[in-house]
C-alpha cells in the first residue's frame, strides 16, 4: 500500500512536468554537422606570364601616326607595351592633332593607329585614311569595353554609357568592320575575372603567328564579313548584347585587304596585362604589322616623295640663276630643310640618288626619258598627257614624277622663266593642291601667258562713256558697309 | 476505525500521495520553460554596427535554452565582405544547435543572401528580391607617390596593385559562391552560368530556380522553425530587447547634397552588396 502511494505521489510529482514538457516539446530536433566552405583552401587565380624573344629585333622603321583627336579615351602610357615594340624596330611616333595634321603626317606614315575613339571620323579623314590603305598604309583600330563616358538621363536620371563603338565604327565600316557595343564575358573560363576572356583559336595570320593564347580585359565584340576573324574563344565567350556566343564575332579582326585590323580591348597593351598568355607576342606582331606598311611613292605624298635625306637640283642651263630664279631657289631650299630634306645643285641630271630637276619646255632633250615613261608629249601649242588629254602650254606647268629604285625623280617644266619660277615656288609651297594630279604627272596653272588674260580691247573704242568709267574706277566711290544699327 | 477516521484518512492520503505531490509537480513544471521562437531582424546594409548587434542576437540564442529556434527576417542588400562572413560564421555556430529559418521581406541580395542560405529553410514574399550573388569592389589606382606623404612600401598607401586586388575579388568569390551550393546543395534548380550571374530575381524567380524554398510570412518562417525545432505552443520573441542589441547604427549609404541617401557605399572597399539602378529623380 505504501509503495503504491508513493509510486503514485511520483508520478502526481511528475506528471505537470511531462504534461508541460509534451505540451511544448515535440521531439528532439536532428542537428547535422554544418558544412562552410574551406576558406583556406582558395586560391586566387594566377596569370600565365610569357616573356617574347626581344632580341634579334629588324630595325625596319617607320611612322606610325597616333590618333589624337577623336576624343579618344587613353593616355599614351596604356598603351606603353606597343609604342616600345615600335620604338625597338626603329619606329618612330606622331600624334595627329587634327585632320590636316592628319593629311600631312599619313603622307610618310607606314599606319595609323586610333585607340578608344569616342567622336566620329568625318567623311574627309575617312576618305584619308581608305587613301592610306591603298597605297600600302596600314590601320589598327582599338576599342575598350571599359572606356565609357558616363551621361545621366535627364528625365529618369540613368546613367547612360557612350563608348567607342560609334567612333570606331563610322571608319571602320569603310573597311567591312563592324564593332559591337557589348563587352565579351566568360564565366568558366577567363583570366582572374569573367570580363577577362581568353581566345585560343585563331584565324591564320602573320598577326595570330606563334599565338596559343591571348586574354583581353573588358573587350567589345568585333565582326566582319569579308574579312578574317583573327581572334575567337570558346562557346562560352558570351556577348554582353544576348548573353549568347556568336562565331562569327571575336576579339580581333582583319580586313579583307588585309590592311586593317580592329581590337575589341587596348588594356592587354597595358602593364601587367602585357605580360600575360601570350599577350606580349601580339604585341611584337601588333608592331611588326604596323611597320610593314609602306606606301607607293606617288605624286599624291608630295612633298613626302624622297627616299633620302639629300636631294640633288638640277637646274637647266638656258635657265638663268637671276635674282627671280635664286629667290625662287632659296625659297624652295628652305622649305625642304623644314622636310630635313638638304638641297645639292648639280650641273647635270643626276643618275642616282633623288632629284629636282627644273627646267624648260623649250629645252627638253635632259628630260626626254623622263618625258617618254610618263607618257608625256610636249607639242608646239599643248602638252598632251594620259592623265588630262591635252593642255595648253602657255600659263601651264608640268610636274612629272619619277620613282627609281636608286632614287626618286621630281621634274618640273614651264614655258617661260617667270612660269618656271611660279612652278618652283608651287613645289617650295609643299602642295599640289591646285593642280591636276595623277600618280606620276601634274599640270599646273602657273598664270604668266600671255594668253591667260583676255584680250582688252576697250582702249581702241575710248568714247565718253569709258573715259567716265576710267574715271570712276580712278576714284571710286566707297560702298556703303552696313552697320548693325542700319 | 470509524467511517469518519477512515474518510480522513483516504483525504489525507489523497492530499499527501497525490495532490501535494501534484501541486508540487505543478510548481515545478514551470521551470519547463515554454519554447521561444526568436526573431532576429536584419534590415538595414551589412556593415560594423548592423553585425555587431545581429552577432549579440545571434549569441542571445545560442546561450538561452529556452530559445529553440530562430527567424532571421531578412531586408538587406547585403554589405561589406567581412562584416557579412562574422554573421555568417555565428549563424553556423547557432545552426550547429538550433535550427533557422530565413523569412526575406525586402530583399536578401548578395551578402544577405550569403547569410540565407546558411539557415535551413529560406522564405520569401513572391515579389520579394533576392539573389545577386557575387562580390563587387573598387580597384585602386595605379600607384604613385605624393609629396607630403611618407610610406613604407609601395602598396602601403593603395593597398594593393590593381591586378591584385581583381584576383583576391574573384578569390572571395568562391567562397560565396561554395557557401551558396553548401548551403542549397540540390535544391538549385538552375544552370551555375545563370545561378552565379550575378542577377537579382523575383521570389517568384527565385522559388523556380531554387533559390529559395517557399513563400511565406515571418508566421510562416516561425512556424517552420518550431517543426523544425520540434516544439509547439511556443512564444515569438524579437530577440533584440533581451539581447540588447543597439538599433542605432550610422550612415553606411552615401548621401547627395540633398540629403537623399544614394545606393553607394560610403567608403570604397569590396562588398557583397547590391546596388540597384539610381532612383528616378
Amino acid at each position: 500500500m505504501k509503495r503504491q502511494s508513493i509510486t503514485i505521489a511520483i508520478l502526481a510529482l511528475i506528471l505537470p512536468a511531462l504534461l508541460r514538457g509534451l505540451w511544448y516539446y515535440r521531439g528532439i530536433p536532428e542537428r547535422s554537422e554544418i558544412a562552410t566552405p574551406d576558406y583556406a583552401s582558395f586560391e586566387r587565380p594566377a596569370p600565365i606570364i610569357n616573356t617574347p624573344d626581344t632580341e634579334n629585333i629588324e630595325q625596319v622603321g617607320g611612322t606610325v601616326v597616333i590618333d589624337g583627336y577623336h576624343a579618344n579615351q587613353f593616355t599614351i602610357n596604356e598603351i606603353e607595351a606597343l609604342t616600345a615594340a615600335l620604338r625597338a624596330r626603329g619606329g618612330n611616333i606622331e600624334t595627329a592633332a587634327d585632320s590636316l595634321t592628319l593629311e600631312i603626317l599619313l603622307k610618310t606614315a607606314s599606319a595609323f593607329v586610333s585607340v578608344s575613339p569616342s567622336a566620329t571620323f568625318t567623311q574627309y579623314e575617312t576618305q584619308l585614311l581608305k587613301s592610306f590603305t591603298e597605297r600600302g598604309g596600314r590601320i589598327l583600330v582599338f576599342t575598350d569595353a571599359t572606356r565609357n563616358a558616363l551621361y545621366f538621363d535627364y528625365i529618369s536620371g540613368n546613367p547612360i554609357a557612350y563608348g567607342d563603338a560609334n567612333g570606331a565604327n563610322s571608319l571602320l565600316k569603310h573597311f567591312d568592320i563592324s564593332v559591337n557595343n557589348d563587352y565579351l564575358y566568360n564565366t568558366e573560363k577567363n583570366e582572374g575575372n569573367f570580363r577577362n576572356v581568353i581566345f585560343d583559336d585563331f584565324g591564320k595570320n602573320e598577326l595570330t603567328f606563334g599565338l596559343d593564347e591571348v586574354a583581353f580585359y573588358g573587350s567589345r565584340s568585333i565582326k566582319t564579313d569579308s574579312g578574317l576573324l583573327l581572334l575567337q574563344g570558346a562557346d562560352t565567350n558570351l556577348s554582353s548584347l544576348d548573353d549568347a556566343h556568336d562565331p562569327n564575332a571575336g576579339g580581333a579582326v582583319l580586313s579583307a585587304d588585309g590592311t586593317v585590323a580592329a581590337f575589341g580591348d587596348f588594356t592587354f597593351l597595358s602593364a601587367p596585362y602585357s605580360a600575360y598568355t601570350d599577350n606580349a607576342a601580339l604585341i611584337q606582331n601588333l608592331a611588326d604589322f604596323a611597320l610593314s606598311g609602306s606606301q607607293q611613292p606617288s605624286l599624291e605624298l608630295f612633298p613626302y616623295i624622297f627616299t633620302s635625306n639629300s636631294v640633288q637640283v638640277f637646274v637647266s642651263p638656258e635657265l638663268e640663276k637671276d635674282p627671280s630664279m635664286v629667290t625662287a631657289l632659296g625659297g624652295l631650299q628652305s622649305s625642304l630643310r623644314y622636310l630635313n630634306l638638304d638641297l645639292q645643285f648639280v650641273d647635270e641630271v643626276p643618275s642616282t640618288g633623288d632629284a629636282i630637276l627644273i627646267g624648260s619646255f623649250d629645252a627638253t632633250e635632259d628630260f626626254e626619258d623622263f618625258l617618254l615613261k610618263a607618257d608625256v608629249e610636249i607639242g608646239d601649242e599643248a602638252i598632251s598627257t594620259v592623265a588630262f588629254g591635252d593642255v595648253t602650254k602657255p600659263g601651264n606647268g608640268l610636274v612629272i614624277f619619277e620613282p627609281g629604285k636608286k632614287g626618286n625623280t621630281l621634274l618640273l617644266l614651264a614655258g617661260s622663266p617667270e612660269d618656271v619660277i611660279a612652278m618652283i615656288g608651287a613645289a617650295s609651297y609643299g602642295s599640289l593642291g591646285t593642280c591636276l594630279t595623277s600618280e606620276q604627272v601634274a599640270v599646273c596653272s602657273v598664270g604668266t601667258s600671255d594668253d591667260y588674260y583676255y584680250e582688252d580691247t576697250s582702249s581702241d573704242t575710248v568714247d565718253e562713256t569709258s573715259t567716265e568709267s576710267a574715271d570712276q574706277s580712278a576714284e571710286p566711290t566707297p560702298e556703303a558697309t552696313p552697320t548693325p544699327s542700319g | 476505525m470509524s467511517e469518519a477516521d477512515q474518510r480522513w484518512e483516504r483525504v489525507r492520503n489523497i492530499l499527501l500521495w497525490l495532490a501535494i505531490p501534484l501541486i508540487i509537480g505543478a510548481l515545478a513544471a514551470s521551470a519547463v520553460p515554454q519554447p521561444v521562437v526568436g526573431v532576429i531582424r536584419l534590415e538595414d546594409a551589412i556593415y560594423t554596427y548592423s553585425a555587431q548587434n545581429t552577432i549579440k542576437q545571434i549569441q542571445y540564442a545560442i546561450d538561452h535554452p529556452e530559445v529553440r529556434a530562430v527567424v532571421l527576417v531578412m531586408d538587406s542588400p547585403g554589405g561589406t565582405v567581412v562584416d557579412t562572413e562574422s554573421i555568417y560564421m555565428e549563424l553556423t555556430r547557432l545552426r550547429e544547435k538550433k535550427p533557422v529559418v530565413t523569412v526575406v521581406n525586402g530583399m536578401a541580395a548578395s551578402g544577405g543572401y550569403y547569410l540565407s542560405v546558411n539557415t535551413d529553410y529560406i522564405y520569401a514574399k513572391p515579389t520579394s528580391l533576392v539573389g545577386n550573388i557575387g562580390v563587387i569592389g573598387y580597384l585602386p589606382p595605379a600607384p604613385f607617390v605624393i609629396e607630403d606623404i611618407i610610406t613604407t612600401g609601395p602598396y602601403k598607401l593603395w593597398g594593393a596593385p590593381r591586378d591584385s586586388d581583381m584576383r583576391q575579388i574573384e578569390m572571395i568569390k568562391q567562397g560565396f559562391f561554395e557557401a551558396v551550393k553548401l548551403g542549397r546543395g540540390d535544391k538549385l534548380t538552375g544552370k551555375d552560368s545563370v545561378t552565379f550571374s550575378g542577377q537579382i530575381w523575383s521570389g517568384i524567380d527565385g522559388l523556380q530556380l531554387g533559390i529559395i524554398d517557399e513563400f511565406g510570412t515571418e508566421n510562416d518562417g516561425a512556424k517552420k522553425a518550431a517543426e523544425l525545432a520540434k516544439v509547439a505552443n511556443y512564444k515569438v520573441l524579437d530577440l533584440s530587447v533581451p539581447a540588447g542589441a543597439d538599433l542605432y547604427g550610422y550612415y553606411f549609404f552615401m548621401a547627395d547634397a540633398d540629403g537623399v541617401t544614394l545606393p553607394y557605399p560610403k567608403e570604397a572597399g569590396v562588398y557583397m552588396l547590391y546596388i540597384p539602378p539610381l532612383p528616378v529623380k
